[in-house]
């Protein structure tokens, strides 16, 4: 180390020493800890306690195929949902583009018990809003809370919600950096608005909507909030139970940190090879 | 091919009219510049004549229609704009078919009108790139290339070369000029360099702040300039400003005396009326003054910077507080001279009133 960069790394240290106290040695610590066995004492290494129970654990497989699921469906509509409203935000027609802008961003800010508490609220089968407003139309009310797939719905409409304005703000900043000479060189060109964002719009969006989409993933393979709070820790009967909920029970319910750690590892090697494809798959062209 | 005609044309943005009225024809064929400073209301009239800008009164005929209420894409005009405005995403190729693509043109006729325009503009080998591994010449190409695929009835240039370093810029400037010829089509240019305007232009439309100032062809606007501005904007070096007052009535006109020395005086015929005392201003260019003794009145200024380019050089000096830049055979021979006593012909100078019109 040069003396001069003393000075510099004194400064960085009070930070790294949290750093490597907090995040890198839990990181490598629960790689450690899913090799061993942590429901005897003391702790012993084992390969299959945890790794080998993981691959023939059915809860296991539930929270995974829960987890897809959302992000199978979430994140798609989601990513729509946020293109068009990003679309919107960006006409020059729109009048008091910054108020819809703060509304579209503001469920993120919202503290997360209490939009719970009002989606259950509203969700309630018998006195909330929606199952009102499905039975004045003359459906059959839904038991939210009850029904797996119903549960599943209500957790997918909750986290589009939340998310859906966030995405928009960065596909919005995505698409202001396209110049406005191109769509009227396209329009002079006779090019339909249809047309051009088609042809125009979503591919120069492409990284944009990549960033949003891995972003998304991310989210998903961790999502813990809403099935927790909304659905009764995944209910019912573990009907909404994801990874994150899964290993959130094992480690801090059943206080099995091992297993809980080989799932953690799971959910972030799933993330990163979800995020990959999806990079490879939507990647330029050069 | 298409004639061009604007009456009364007038824009405002809320309450602030940058386009006051414009009046103009351009004819079929004819190669017009419009020049003026930023902010003149330029770029505006030309996207005004493209549709990209509605217009707040008056009418826009092409090609004997009214164009006021028709889409920019069925103007029959192209535009090359300044940023190029490329499909970043998009080869060279597909940059100049996607217009025809999209609006369902034979493919056989697309091919034809890209491998046209890729020869006109010998941009053959550049056809698989994309934008971004071209340099800026190039891209100016692809981006006249889109507008001759359309087949346009006019062309509009909006600072198609203001991106482009000196070197490239004169290049260019040749071969629109070039383009202009082969093509035989009416264009509008935009810009506010006087030397584009001057060297590319049958016809030049100077404007200032909103207003057309004067429309003629290049040599009329510099042998003939309408008012003060007009003879300041067309020629470079500007011309010399220099203030003076009629010192006397004469039948035929009168007398100008500068204002910095007394004893320079002019005679000047006027057919306008003129009142003795009135303040004008006298304008001459750098290279019409003459040698000692050769024009009608000397004139002997003190030298401040003299920058020699070789063939000619410019001798930018101060009378009374006036900057004088005067034209001068290759001098740097000449040593480091203090004064210098040049000759003013009469018939070189421009006399304007307080208010910058021409006096005649």
């Amino acid at each position: 180390m040069l003396s001069r960069n003393r000075a510099a790394y004194a400064f960085l240290a009070p930070y790294l020493l949290i750093f490597v106290t907090f995040w890198l040695w839990p990181i490598i610590n629960s790689l450690l800890i899913s090799f061993q066995n942590t429901r005897v004492n003391p702790w012993r290494f084992s390969l299959s306690a945890n790794w080998g129970r993981l691959f023939g654990d059915p809860a296991f497989y539930n929270a995974l195929y829960n987890t897809l699921i959302i992000l199978v469906i979430q994140v798609p509509v989601m990513i729509a949902l946020a293109t068009v409203m990003a679309v919107l935000l960006n006409s020059p027609l729109l009048k008091a583009r910054p108020l819809y802008r703060f509304a579209f961003f503001a469920p993120v800010v919202v503290g997360e018990v209490a939009y719970a508490a009002v989606f259950r609220l509203m969700f309630s089968a018998d006195f909330g809003i929606i199952n009102k407003l499905i039975t004045s139309v003359g459906l059959s009310p839904v038991s939210w809370f009850d029904n797996a797939n119903a549960a599943m719905a209500l957790v997918i409409i909750a986290i589009t919600w939340r998310w859906a304005g966030y995405n928009a703000i960065i596909l919005l900043a995505g698409l202001q950096s396209i110049p406005d000479d191109v769509y009227e060189a396209a329009t002079l060109d006779r090019v339909s608005k249809f047309q051009q964002f088609v042809h125009i719009t979503l591919p120069l969006l492409k990284p944009i909507i990549s960033f949003c989409v891995v972003l998304s993933v991310i989210g998903t393979m961790q999502l813990f909030t809403e099935p927790f709070l909304i659905t009764n820790r995944g209910g019912p009967g573990g009907g909404t139970e994801t990874l994150g909920l899964l290993l959130y029970r094992q480690g801090f319910t059943s206080l099995n940190f091992g297993y809980a750690s080989a799932i953690a590892y799971t959910i972030a090697g799933l993330a990163v090879a979800i995020s990959l494809l999806n990079l490879m798959l939507g990647g330029e062209k050069k | 091919m298409a004639k061009i005609k604007l009456e009364n044309v007038v824009k405002s943005f809320g309450a602030y009219q940058v386009v006051h009225g414009a009046n103009l024809e351009i004819e079929d064929g004819e190669f017009t510049v419009f020049v003026g400073p930023s902010g003149c209301g330029k770029s505006t009239l030309l996207r005004m004549i493209a549709g990209l800008e509605d217009i707040s009164a008056g009418t826009i005929s092409i090609g004997g229609k009214v164009v006021n209420d028709t889409e920019p894409s069925d103007r029959g005009i192209a535009m090359v704009f300044q940023s190029y405005a490329l499909y970043p995403h998009m080869t060279v190729r597909r940059n100049l078919s996607f217009g025809l693509e999209m609006n369902g043109n034979s493919k056989a006729d697309t091919a034809r009108r890209v491998a046209l325009a890729a020869n006109i503009l010998q941009i053959n080998e550049l056809m698989d790139r994309r934008p971004a591994q071209l340099s800026g010449g190039q891209r100016q190409r692809v981006a006249i290339g889109r507008a001759i695929v359309r087949e346009p009835q006019v062309f509009l240039f909006d600072e198609p070369l203001s991106n482009l370093d000196a070197e490239l810029r004169v290049q260019m400037r040749v071969e629109i000029s070039k383009l202009h010829k082969q093509l035989g089509t009416t264009m509008i240019y935009v810009t506010h360099d006087q030397t584009e305007a001057m060297t590319l232009a049958d016809k030049i439309v100077v404007l200032r702040a909103g207003h057309i100032e004067q429309v003629g062809a290049p040599l009329d606007l510099y042998d003939d300039p309408a008012n003060q501005f007009v003879a300041g904007f067309v020629g470079s070096p500007k011309m010399n400003f220099l203030k003076a007052d009629v010192v006397e009535k004469t039948p035929d006109g009168a007398v100008v005396a500068l204002s910095s020395d007394r004893k320079v005086r002019f005679a000047f015929p006027l057919s306008t009326e003129i009142s003795e005392g009135a303040s004008v201003t006298l304008g001459i260019r750098p290279e019409h003054f003459a040698p000692p003794g050769e024009g009608d009145a000397d004139l002997t200024v003190a030298v401040e910077v003299a920058e020699h380019l070789g063939n000619t050089s410019y001798v930018h000096a101060s009378l009374a507080g006036e900057t004088v830049v005067i034209e001068q055979p290759e001098s740097r021979h000449r040593g480091d001279r203090r004064h210098l006593t040049v000759g003013v012909p009469v018939g070189r100078l421009f006399l304007f009133d307080q208010t910058g019109n021409r006096l005649r």
